[in-house]
């Protein structure tokens, strides 16, 4: 049996997570905090930076656990861009084709549409079974913000404890597989 | 190894090395989260070394890696060279397997006809290997296999949920599946703690719950009183007095870039493989104007490396949306699959020798499957929790042999920012590892069908040369000088107070890793010199 000692000092000293603000040091507890005012972008233009954040929103949404908005993923994935230029042209072409095709296929930049129309969008862009020819830039966009949200996300507190993350602690032996069952055809129902 | 050897035996030694002293507790990670670090552990993306894994030149280890002393390749070599220029060098974050090699091994030429044997038998060295498995700790346990060797053991790691899977799928295609033999300490060793399985080792060991040099063998030089550690000193040649040995080494300060020289009265290379190679190179005289200790051409020749390549990589539906588990215990595998091919004739299969395979998988630090799971929104957050102890991957770790083709010389023209002139590696793959990531391959898919694993992807190339950072041969030992560099000891045959004690004095890699290896011959051949000093009455420098 598995016997968790402590949690690494580290992480247990850390308080909860509150926004991330890029002084690694500066780590406020008030929940009020999590919401900053204004977060001025470091690349992004403001228009560009709020579809960044609805992007980060759509693909790991707040549902019953917590999503992107609250784990401050667009403002990693600003940072990251912010320092390196190839991610600059690739996010800033990406973006702008993001709203000439909502315009062209529905007469507004993608922020301006319905939740609805967004996530149509998205759906062509993000399942082979809908793939349009002529997208191939709005499916690579899509894949680039995909994999900056998801780096973002898993990243942040909010995100390994989406994952229930076991690392970083202290065990006092090396942890053992529970079952009886070498095979692991039976184990008790899991969870959706 | 050889600086505690040699100062524990009573010598004064003057060590060089490259880079900087670590400090565990500002310089490795110590448990620090992601969320806690500026770039969430990927480094800045702005600096960090697009060609190196980046779990190696990490933004929990800054200015440990080297960035500085560069290289060359030769037109049609691709070559990766993650350098640990740090005291202690890459023992500071290796993975820790530690596998005897064996007869199977040593005498391989006797058994095939390809090139050499080793100067050695497994009953010379095996003492070594023992003492060094009771200096380091290793958790294994008994396994009575040809190509491996037993040695005295720690407690093994325990099994987790996909180990136990594996080793049943294994079991149907005739494949072993066994702990492996890991430096780390599963128990309390030789005044080391044991292990908390934190799952950073990676990133440095701030406990020194696992082998590294800084933790296990420089206290016991530091207070012998013999030695001098000058660091953040670039070796740019070995000096040579008027008879043609050894007198020394010319080093350059890496912040001040003056030159220095340090003076004894024999010297020990043991800068890894390519680097040791480079020196010696470097080290020219009327005596050897092709380097020294080079009379028989061979410096510089046989690099060996171990292909690596994802032979099988994908997931188990049966732990679909089970709790997550500390799968990630030692941040590497705890487990193999060690070599059985070509146990009971040299030509069993359609390559020679063998290939080991590590397997990996289970709950990490980032789930990295999730460019396998299409679309967005709810029900991509849900699919990569239910994924999240699935994941599981095999790669294959395959030693290349010794080839004309594969080498160490020096650029003609190209300088490093010290001015030393650089080395140029010459390497490719050969058709009998490539045909080992075939084999590795079709068996790797079998394991999965077997086991009920899902296959996703397998590997169509191997990873870039010297990724494994398993690379050895440059000055090999034997007994003809006009073929080895060294002899058997590792004294180099042209200098007789020239030694080296790396993984350059190897005939070629095996399918094991190459670190408690270098530790046993290391010891060896610094016992050999202090035992050459006993009688002459010298002075070292390394």
């Amino acid at each position: 049996m598995l016997r968790i000692l402590a949690i690494a000092a580290g992480v247990a000293s850390f308080p909860g997570f509150s926004k991330w603000s890029f002084a690694c040091g500066h780590l406020g507890s008030s929940i009020a905090q999590i919401k900053p005012a204004a977060y001025q972008p470091l690349f992004f233009t403001p228009a560009e930076y709020s579809t960044i954040e609805r992007l980060a929103d759509l693909i790991i949404p707040s549902d019953e656990t917590p999503g992107a908005s609250e784990a401050g993923v667009s403002e990693f994935i600003d940072l990251m861009v912010s320092r390196d230029v190839g991610l600059q042209s690739r996010f800033r072409s990406g973006l702008g084709w993001l709203d000439s095709h909502s315009k062209t296929s529905s007469g507004n930049t993608f922020l301006g549409l319905t939740p609805a129309r967004q996530t149509r969008v998205l759906e062509s862009l993000a399942y082979q079974k809908n793939f349009r020819t002529g997208e191939e830039p709005g499916r690579e966009f899509f894949a680039l913000v995909r994999e900056y949200t998801v780096m973002g996300f898993y990243t942040s507190e909010i995100g390994l404890k989406e994952l229930d993350y076991p690392g970083l602690k202290f065990y006092s032996e090396s942890p053992a597989c529970p079952h009886h069952d070498p095979e692991h055809r039976n184990l008790p129902l899991a969870k959706n | 190894m050889a600086i505690k050897t040699l100062c524990d035996g009573g010598l004064k030694v003057c060590a060089l090395n490259s880079g900087r002293r670590l400090d565990p507790q500002k310089d490795f990670r110590n448990h620090r989260a992601t969320w806690e670090m500026k770039y969430r552990g990927f480094g800045d993306p702005k600096t960090r070394m697009k060609d190196t894994p980046d779990f190696l030149d990490s933004e929990y280890n800054p200015g440990a890696w080297e960035h500085e002393v560069g290289f060359t390749t030769a037109p049609g070599t691709s070559w990766m060279w993650p350098r640990c220029s740090a005291v202690g060098g890459k023992t500071n974050f290796w993975g820790r397997s530690s596998a005897r090699f064996g007869d199977i091994d040593f005498q391989c030429a006797t058994l095939d006809q390809y090139d050499t044997d080793w100067p050695v038998t497994y009953e010379e060295i095996a003492p070594y290997y023992t003492r060094v498995e009771k200096m380091i700790g290793v958790a294994s346990t008994v396994q009575n296999r040809r190509s491996n060797p037993d040695g005295v053991y720690l407690p093994p790691f325990n099994f987790r949920c996909f180990d136990w899977i594996l080793q049943k799928g294994c079991e149907k295609v005739g494949v072993p599946y066994l702990p492996d033999r890991i430096a780390q300490l599963t128990v309390a060793h030789a005044g080391h703690p044991a292990c908390h399985y934190c799952g950073d080792c990676t990133f440095g060991c701030e406990v020194g719950a696992f082998f590294s040099s800084p933790w296990f063998l420089l206290p016991s030089a530091e207070s012998s009183g013999n030695l001098e550690l000058r660091t953040n000193a670039i070796a740019r040649s070995i000096l040579i007095d008027g008879e043609g040995n050894a007198s020394g080494v010319a080093y350059i300060d890496r912040d001040s870039r003056q030159e220095y020289e340090v003076y004894g009265r024999a010297v020990v290379v043991a800068a890894s493989c390519i680097e040791s190679a480079r020196i010696m190179l470097n080290s020219q005289s009327r005596h050897w104007p092709n380097g020294i200790a080079n009379s028989s051409g061979q410096l510089g020749r046989n690099l060996c490396d171990h292909l690596y390549a994802d032979t099988a990589s994908g997931y188990f539906p049966q732990l679909l949306g089970q709790p997550s588990f500390p799968d990630n215990v030692s941040a590497n595998p705890i487990a193999w699959m060690p070599r059985w091919q070509n146990l009971n004739g040299p030509r069993e299969e359609k390559f020679i020798r063998g290939y080991s395979i590590y397997p990996d998988g289970g709950c990490s630090e980032f789930p990295s499957y999730y460019d396998r799971i299409e679309g967005f929104g709810s029900a991509f957050k849900r699919d990569i929790r239910r994924r999240y102890p699935t994941p599981i991957t095999l790669t294959v770790q395959a030693p290349t042999l010794p080839s004309q083709s594969n080498f160490v010389d020096i650029d003609p023209e190209a300088k490093d920012t010290f001015g030393i002139p650089m080395a140029r590696i010459h390497f490719r793959w050969g058709g009998n590892e490539l045909l080992m990531l075939q084999h590795a391959k079709q068996v790797s898919a079998e394991v999965f069908h077997s086991a009920g694993a899902v296959l996703e992807s397998s590997a169509d190339e191997p990873e870039m040369p010297g990724y494994s950072l398993h690379e050895t041969g440059t000055c090999r030992m034997g007994n003809d000088p006009r073929k080895f560099v060294t002899n058997r000891f590792g004294q180099t045959h042209d200098v007789s107070n020239l030694y080296v004690c790396d993984a350059s004095v190897f005939l070629n890699c095996t399918d094991k890793t190459t670190t408690l290896s270098i530790l046993a011959f290391a010891l060896r051949t610094s016992e050999y010199l202090l035992e050459q000093f006993r009688r002459g009455g010298q002075q070292a420098t390394q």
